[in-house]
């Protein structure tokens, strides 16, 4: 009898769970229907556009000519700009390169993009030259907040053939034509790159590569984090047995990197009650939600 | 409602925290040493996200190992689906940790002459580390003012470094070096969320 009953709440549960999630799927589908339906007029009209967010970061599984690639140093991010495919660019920071065997050339093989598992992959011929965005970059004390910004002050453009060169006869030959994460070159002025600065089979595993042989990270690396520091060790060559003068607070250093991008917006960021969490006896940083000027507490 | 929604399509979750623990006795000051190390680190690497979750690292098997000496702690949070109101909040965090102690501290009228031979030994550090990270982790995003969740927590910021998902890390510390001193009355006063563990 109980074992029935136990039969039958389980059951009866399973039942449930079918239903929810054939519930999830029909909303999700009928959500995504109205917005492709609303969404595709406008795509086709605009065109392209430099904006980050009109450029897809998704594509269909496939095999895409390649007409033209940018690959920009700022953020590590590479532009392609593909025939058959509607909008005509694509947008990835994680692309995996390959060259061309020499068969597939004289096949009469053009580079082209293909896309498999959504995991794109370039396959390039030697010669095919992707153009490459270098930021030049400055550290600047910004006078607002007295914080140690960097800040871009121009863009110089060059050329970057990975595959050129002496390189297809070098020991890592037959790794060529197998996919893999490339890191390109330290940058130079007058800007005609070829080879790779790091390569693996992760796009760390590229980073790291780099690393190794430059002792440095990559330039896309170093300009998405943001470095800022406080206290003692903003000025740390000066700071010896001196003793500072301190009141209601002691001394203190702070450092931290952020990768994450700024939102450009002025307002601080509100809390909502439902999405935060921790010991709170008291948010340490209080918020107002509308309204402004001192008020007595 | 929401947060399963946005799973659902696939967005990343965003999480970003600050923990702040309070270490006393009179054994705790060579942890500024470690914290310093790892601040002269950081600086070596331009910052580098890499490095200094190395360093974050250390300082949170040092912590670990002082657990002894732990007297108080707290810690907020929150979860973003946008990651331009994260990295916002993110550098709302880093002001506000660096408006709890002199972060332009003023040594101008220190006179070197009548200064004693021994230096006074803080009783206080305080340690406040804001991470932001993708995904979920339990472990972080709760109460963690007791001891036994908050090595939990310190565990999993550790964890988090390996499994490389962290997007932003800041470490704060006060006093700044071994010498200064952060006494009661000035905790209480700059550190008024603090609970005892």
């Amino acid at each position: 009898m109980q074992g029935n009953k136990e039969y039958f709440q389980e059951h009866n549960l399973m039942w449930m769970n079918v239903l929810r999630r054939f519930i999830v799927i029909c909303l999700a589908v009928s959500l995504s229907l109205t917005t492709v339906g609303c969404g595709g007029g406008k795509q086709a009209s605009s065109g392209w556009s430099s904006d980050r967010t009109a450029t897809p970061t998704v594509l269909s599984d496939g095999k895409y000519p390649v007409q033209q690639a940018q690959y920009n140093d700022a953020n590590g991010e590479y532009t392609l700009f593909l025939l058959n495919s509607t909008p005509p660019t694509f947008a990835t920071t994680k692309l995996q390169m390959a060259r061309l065997t020499d068969d597939e050339i004289k096949q009469g093989q053009k580079t082209y993009l293909r896309v498999a598992n959504s995991q794109p992959t370039l396959y390039l011929t030697e010669d095919f030259k992707i153009q490459y965005v270098h930021n030049v970059a400055e550290t600047r004390t910004n006078p607002v907040n007295g914080q140690q910004e960097t800040v871009v002050v121009r863009q110089e453009s060059g050329f970057w053939s990975p595959f050129a060169g002496a390189l297809a006869g070098q020991a890592i030959g037959s790794l060529l034509f197998r996919p893999q994460y490339y890191v390109p070159p330290a940058y130079q002025s007058g800007g005609f790159m070829t080879g790779y600065g790091g390569y693996g089979s992760s796009y760390d595993q590229a980073v790291s590569s780099y690393r190794s042989r430059y002792n440095e990270p990559p330039v896309a690396v170093r300009n998405q984090a943001i470095f800022r520091r406080t206290g003692s060790i903003r000025n740390f060559d000066n700071s010896t047995t001196q003793r500072a003068n301190t009141g209601s607070r002691s001394t203190g250093s702070g450092f931290g990197s952020n990768t994450l991008n700024s939102s450009g917006r002025y307002n601080s960021v509100q809390r909502q009650s439902g999405r935060s969490f921790g010991s709170g006896r008291s948010p340490s940083m209080r918020r107002s939600y509308g309204g402004f000027g001192s008020r007595r507490r | 409602m929401r947060d399963t929604f946005n799973r659902m399509m696939g967005r990343t979750r965003y999480v970003v925290c600050r923990l702040f623990l309070h270490l006393s006795g009179s054994e705790v000051a060579p942890i500024l040493g470690v914290l310093n190390s790892a601040a002269r680190s950081a600086m070596d690497a331009d910052g580098e996200l890499d490095v200094l979750g190395e360093q974050l690292v250390k300082i949170c098997e040092s912590l670990l190992q002082l657990d002894e000496h732990w007297l108080s702690a707290s810690n907020e949070g929150d979860i973003f689906w946008d990651e331009g109101e994260a990295g916002d909040y993110v550098n709302q965090l880093f002001t506000d940790s660096a408006q709890r102690y002199l972060s332009e501290p003023d040594f101008s009228s220190t006179n070197t002459v009548n200064e004693p031979l021994s230096i006074p030994i803080t009783r206080n550090v305080v340690v406040m580390i804001t991470v932001a990270y993708e995904g979920e982790v339990p472990e972080l995003e709760a109460d963690l003012s007791n001891i036994k969740v908050l090595k939990e927590g310190l565990k999993a910021l550790i964890n988090l470094h390996y499994k490389q998902k962290y997007r932003a890390i800041q470490v704060h510390f006060s006093p700044a070096r071994l010498g200064d001193e952060l006494t009661n009355d000035q905790l209480l006063q700059n550190f008024p969320e603090l609970i005892p563990l």
